[in-house]
């Protein structure tokens, strides 16, 4: 049995992690000491290194809630999860596009501005921004 | 031309049913104005994105996601008829 101090530093996470995993119904611990210490076995350790994994490939708690689901359901199978690692690539893909997007804004942004000497109140990347969201609100009102 | 296009993945076993329903819809109304191409998120992924797909089946008419998820063959059918009813006129 371990602590939640031990458990913390082998994992390299922090306690109030550990508790909050627990709120989140993801890892709770075995049984608690008579000062009310929380224990954790060798299979709340798994769980642990399986989210932390997890979560290294992009999934959020609750898609991790989900998967653990399934990895405790009978009539799941391996395309199930399979499924859910599709949809996480998918949002992560669309997340990739819009970050490119952005990007490329800030280039344009950036190229814009070729003399740092000026003047604040002659800064174009600030000119092109107010510009920008002053066509984006008379966009708005017109519509 | 009606381009239907459907999203998922392979070894996905319930779709498979569900979109031999579909094209079943789609053959019985295209009369060789409806296209049907299955396509694999995985290999086209680049292409899904583009299209807004986010989940596992949809499917995209002329280029634009029409369902995040397998419609029912009533669904797919009434979408259809309106676009051929929008083509013809």
């Amino acid at each position: 049995m371990y602590t939640i101090g031990k458990v913390a530093k082998q994992m390299g996470i922090s306690t109030d992690t550990l508790r909050y995993y627990e709120k989140e119904g993801l890892v709770s611990p075995v049984s608690k000491t008579e000062a009310g210490y929380r224990l954790y076995n060798d299979t709340a350790l798994q769980r642990i290194r399986f989210i932390k994994h997890a979560q290294q490939c992009g999934f959020t708690l609750s898609n991790i809630h989900e998967l653990l689901k399934l990895k405790n359901e009978d009539s799941a199978c391996c395309n199930d999860v399979r499924s859910v690692a599709i949809e996480k690539k998918l949002f992560l893909e669309h997340k990739i596009k819009s970050l490119r997007v952005m990007s490329q804004a800030l280039s344009e942004l950036i190229k814009i501005c070729d003399d740092e000497t000026r003047p604040l109140e002659e800064c174009p990347i600030l000119a092109a921004l107010e510009s920008s969201l002053d066509r984006h609100t008379k966009g708005v009102k017109h519509d | 031309m009606i381009k239907v296009e459907v999203f998922s993945s392979p070894g996905c076993g319930k779709c498979t049913q569900a979109k031999n329903m579909l094209k079943a819809v789609v053959d019985e109304m295209g009369q060789g104005q409806i296209t049907w191409r299955e396509v694999n998120i995985l290999e086209e992924m680049d292409y899904a994105v583009e299209l807004g797909v986010m989940s596992s089946p949809s499917i995209a008419i002329n280029g634009e996601l029409a369902f995040s998820s397998l419609p029912s063959a009533k669904k797919l059918h009434s979408e259809l008829s309106k676009r051929l009813t929008l083509a013809i006129t």
